[in-house]
Order: structure tokens, then C-alpha cells, then sequence
């Protein structure tokens, strides 16, 4: 029996949750011009889209270890052979 | 400009760079021997790269010393703004999760090649192959020019002119050509991870130079707080605009390129090709976030900079570095290899595939198909040579800033992306609707582009796609495609 195939792109909660961090990268939720407070010369702004930026990659690695696996455990088993 | 780096030291560092690079071309061509009897040995390293050269080479071909020259001065020009470098390289990933689970099984399934092959065995049409395949062809030649740009603009800088570049220039592409006839795509790959070793540690150095020498960020935003506020805010509404625009601009454009797809099919595993992405995912805080830093840091190191002098700054920035300590000048000449080193790296990697889209897909394909794949190899090859002839002479006379080259190569390239991802997916997607879609989307970016026009400011790659995706949809919709050529597609793209 083999497991049941992963492909990223068939899993529509995965794409919520990457929807919400792609409008969380982009800095229209903010005062235009705005940025005080500084925290070691990056504005406020900055750190929240670096964080949300952090947060993408996190979740792609995510994605990418558990939810993508179409071929891995047939060519495991030719590996093995 | 006065450089307190340059002669025997840039010149010595630059033959070590280059003898090693030619050493690893040598090396790879001796253990593979029959490399030029077979395409998939010759272009894809006869599909068989593990998880760090795969990685280094996707490396390579999204970060170039583009990255690090052209970079910092865009955002010493737009302030914070330019933020957005970080993230549209992250958005890279996110496209690849859409395409390339499926692509890697069918290129395995089919021996694809080149992602003009894909298109054939998707669609059968010889006008969507060929439409493609120039498309292609020609993002690749803007892309390789855009890279001996970019040692002229850069290497100047960091040499000040004292080393004549333009014999640094033909050195280097010389040895390019030199390993990547001999040994293909694994001399293109284990050279990748050399420069791309030299990439990163020539950034870090230069970062932590500038942090020392120039006062880091806090310092950078008192000046900035003093004399231009605007490059600390927010963005205001059109920059939030183009913003988003990059985004996606970037994240398609960048995943679908003909180099970045072949990646795929060079994969060793399923396995190893996911590892090289996640990997990939956590690169654009350390080469584009911290170019992005640098660049900032010069706002307060050199003040009002015009645009063209502004162009020049990384190479202010290091020579003003390694006139500090010793240790900084060994790292800045590091550096200032490391830069030529990455836009080798990237350029072998367009001309590999340049080449390869030449011998399977034009002449393989249409103008001698009985040919032996040794001669098939042997023309690519060739006339690849012959383009870098002709872009190296364009090359040294460089049209307009290294970032407009950028958007426009994009503009046209993005126009393959809804042939080649949704033609994965869905078996009803019609070869005429693709053909037409294609082409109107490439007149119209291009149109855009010369007539610089923007509505909403959405940069015209961007409408040239979306009026390709509605032709694509609305025609598979409204023709027919036959039962026949429905299954045929079930079948080629069916897991």
C-alpha cells in the first residue's frame, strides 16, 4: 500500500494561509509616510513586513517537508533495490 | 575616484578565481568522459544533481552580482521601499510550489529537456514551440547581456578603472566558455557552488565593513530622519502599487525562468529537489536583506549621490572599507572576485540553457532532427558562442540603469508562465487559445513597456499576462477541444 499522493497546489488551506501572508508582505495596512517608532534604525513598518517575510519562508518550509510528496517513497523503494 | 584597492592584488585574486573555476571544469570533464554523446548528460547533468549543487545552482540563477552592485543603489535611491527585494525572492518559492511538484514527475516521465520540450508534449504546435522558444531565447540573451552590464557598471566601480575591466570581462567569460563546453551542466553546477561560496562571504564582509566603518542603520536613519524622511516611511499609494506589482512580477517571472525550470528536471530525487527549496526559501534574508542594508547604510556614508554616481556606490562603499584595515582590503578583493564570480555563474547557467533550447528545440527539433545528439550538442554549443560574442559587444555600451534591463526581460518571459503552469493542470487548455494568448500578452508588455505606459501603476508585464490568462481561459473555453486531444492531455499530464 502506498501512501496517498501530496501535491501542494490540490490543498486549498495551504493557499489560505499563504494568501494571508502575501497580504501581510505587502505594506498597504500602514499610515503612508509613517515611521516611528525606530527600533535600531528600521521603521516599525519594516520590522512587521521582515516578520511577516519570515513567517512566508516558515511556512513554505512547512509546506515543502510535509505536504509535497508525489514520487519520494516509489523512488526510495528503487533506491533500495 | 581614488581606490585603495586595485593593481597586483585584484589582478592576482581574479587569476586564483579563475584558475579554479577552470580546474573544476577540467575535474568534471575528466570523471565524465562521455558527457557530449548524450543532451541529458551534457544539459542536465545527466539528471542526477544532489541536494547542495541543486541548491547552489537554483542559487546561482536567482542571485547574481547584479544582486550585489545593483542592488544597494536602488535602495540608496528609494529608501525602505526597496524593502520589497526581500520578499519577491521569497515569492519565487511560493510560485515554484505551484509548478514544480507536477513538472518534476512529468520531465522524469518524459525526459524533458528544456521547458520548450514541456510545451511540446503538452500542446503538439509548432507555433506555440517556436513562439515560446523566442521568448525564451530572447529573456536569456537580455539576461546574459543584463550580466556583462553588470560587470562593466560594478567592476568598474570596485576597480576604479585601474584594472582595465574589459580584459577582467574576457578573461572570465572565456574560462565560462572553456567549462561549460567541457563539462556542461556539472561543471555549470559545481562552479556555481564556488561562486556562490565567494558570493556570500564577500556580502557578509561587506556588511560588516560598512556597519564599522559607516555606523549601521541607526546612523543611516538620523540622516535619513534629517534630510529625506520619505525613505524611512511607508510607501504611498503607487509605491504600494509597484510593491505588489514586483511581487508577483518577480515571483512568476524568476520561477518560470527557462534556466530555473531545467533545474527541475536536473533533480536528482523528489527529495533533493525539495530540500533545495527549502533552502532557497531562507536565501533572500541573507544575500537580498543584506545588499538591502548596505545600500541604506550609504545613504548616510554618501550623501546625495545623482543616479548615475549612485550606480558606483558599492564600489565606494568597499574601496572606502578596505582602505580601514588589512583584513578588510583581503576581503573587499575577496569580494570583488566574489561579484565576478557570481555573474559568471549566472551567466553559464543562461548559456547553458540558451544552448540547450538551440539544440533540442530549433534545431533538433525542426532544422535536423536525424541529427546525432553529439552534433545536436555541438550547435547549441556554437551558436552560443556566437551570442556571446555579439552581447559582450552590446554589453560595453550599456543602455539606461541595470534595474529598467531587469523589469523588461520579465515583461516577456512572464507571458510563457500560463502555457507552462496551466497546461499542467488542466487538460481542456487549448493550443490556440495558448498560441494567441501568448502572443497578445508579449504585444501588449511590450507595447507597454516602449510606450511607458502603467495604468494603476501595475507595471505593463503584469496586464500583458493577465490579458494572456483571459484569452487562454475564455478560448479553451468557447473552441473545442476533441475527446481524442482531451485524453491525450489527461494522459500527459495524469500523475
Amino acid at each position: 500500500m502506498s501512501k496517498p499522493k501530496k501535491e501542494p497546489i490540490k490543498n486549498g488551506k495551504l493557499w489560505i494561509v499563504m494568501g494571508i501572508l502575501f497580504v501581510l508582505i505587502n505594506p498597504w495596512y500602514f499610515p503612508a509616510g509613517s515611521y516611528q517608532p525606530l527600533f535600531w534604525g528600521i521603521p516599525y513598518w519594516a520590522f512587521i513586513i521582515i516578520g511577516a517575510s519570515l513567517l512566508l519562508s516558515a511556512f513554505l518550509s512547512y509546506i515543502l517537508k510535509y505536504h509535497w510528496d508525489l514520487a519520494e517513497e516509489e523512488e526510495e523503494k528503487k533506491g533500495a533495490e | 575616484m581614488d581606490l585603495a584597492f586595485s593593481g597586483w592584488s585584484g589582478v592576482l585574486i581574479l587569476l586564483m578565481y579563475g584558475a579554479v573555476m577552470l580546474a573544476v571544469g577540467i575535474v568534471t570533464y575528466w570523471n565524465n568522459r562521455n558527457v557530449h554523446q548524450s543532451m541529458d548528460e551534457y544539459y542536465l547533468g545527466g539528471r542526477g544533481l544532489g541536494v547542495m549543487v541543486l541548491f547552489f545552482t537554483f542559487f546561482a540563477t536567482q542571485y547574481s552580482g547584479n544582486t550585489v552592485v545593483g542592488y544597494p543603489p536602488a535602495a540608496y535611491r528609494m529608501g525602505f521601499e526597496y524593502l520589497v527585494s526581500v520578499p519577491y525572492f521569497i515569492m519565487i518559492i511560493v510560485v515554484y510550489l505551484m509548478f514544480a511538484p507536477r513538472m518534476y514527475i512529468v520531465g522524469k516521465k518524459y525526459n524533458l529537456l528544456t521547458p520548450v520540450d514541456w510545451l511540446e508534449k503538452r500542446f503538439k504546435s509548432k507555433p506555440v514551440s517556436i513562439l515560446a522558444a523566442i521568448l525564451m531565447l530572447y529573456a536569456l540573451g537580455n539576461y546574459l547581456l543584463e550580466q556583462f552590464v553588470a560587470i562593466g557598471q560594478g567592476v568598474s566601480g570596485l576597480t576604479g578603472g585601474t584594472i582595465p575591466y574589459h580584459v577582467g570581462v574576457v578573461f572570465f567569460i572565456v574560462i565560462m566558455l572553456i567549462y561549460g563546453w567541457l563539462g556542461g551542466m556539472r561543471s555549470v553546477a559545481y562552479t556555481d557552488m564556488m561562486q556562490g561560496i565567494a558570493l556570500l562571504f564577500g556580502v557578509f564582509m561587506l556588511l560588516i565593513g560598512s556597519i564599522i566603518y559607516f555606523g549601521g542603520l541607526p546612523k543611516a536613519a538620523d540622516y535619513m530622519q534629517a534630510y529625506s524622511p520619505e525613505k524611512l516611511g511607508v510607501p504611498e499609494g503607487p509605491g504600494v502599487v509597484s510593491w505588489f506589482s514586483l511581487l508577483v512580477l518577480v515571483g512568476i517571472g524568476a520561477a518560470v525562468y527557462p534556466h530555473a525550470v531545467q533545474r527541475i528536471f536536473s533533480a536528482k530525487s523528489e527529495r533533493t529537489l525539495k530540500r533545495s527549496f527549502t533552502r532557497m526559501a531562507w536565501m533572500p534574508f541573507l544575500t537580498a536583506g543584506v545588499v538591502f542594508v548596505v545600500g541604506i547604510i550609504g545613504i548616510a556614508a554618501f550623501p546625495d549621490l545623482n543616479m548615475a554616481e549612485s550606480e558606483q556606490l558599492v564600489g565606494m562603499m568597499a574601496s572606502a572599507i578596505a582602505g580601514q584595515h588589512v583584513i578588510f582590503y583581503w576581503a573587499m578583493v575577496l569580494l570583488f572576485g566574489g561579484v565576478i564570480a557570481a555573474i559568471v555563474s549566472t551567466a553559464d547557467s543562461v548559456l547553458l540553457t540558451f544552448s540547450s533550447i538551440v539544440s533540442k528545440d530549433l534545431y533538433g527539433r525542426y532544422i535536423n532532427p536525424e541529427a546525432t545528439e553529439k552534433k545536436k550538442i555541438l550547435v547549441g554549443k556554437l551558436v552560443g558562442v556566437a551570442a556571446v560574442v555579439v552581447l559582450v559587444l552590446i554589453a560595453w555600451f550599456p543602455p539606461g540603469t541595470l534595474f529598467q534591463i531587469f523589469v523588461l526581460k520579465f515583461e516577456l518571459l512572464i507571458q510563457v508562465a500560463p502555457a507552462m503552469i496551466l497546461g499542467l493542470y488542466w487538460n481542456r487548455l487549448h493550443q490556440k487559445a495558448v498560441f494567441v494568448g501568448m502572443l497578445a500578452g508579449t504585444i501588449i508588455a511590450s507595447y507597454m513597456t516602449f510606450a511607458d505606459i502603467t495604468p494603476l501603476g501595475i507595471f505593463s508585464g503584469l496586464w500583458g499576462l493577465l490579458a494572456n490568462l483571459l484569452i487562454c481561459i475564455v478560448g479553451s473555453l468557447v473552441m473545442t477541444v476533441s475527446v481524442a486531444e482531451e485524453e491525450e492531455a489527461e494522459k500527459v499530464i495524469g500523475l
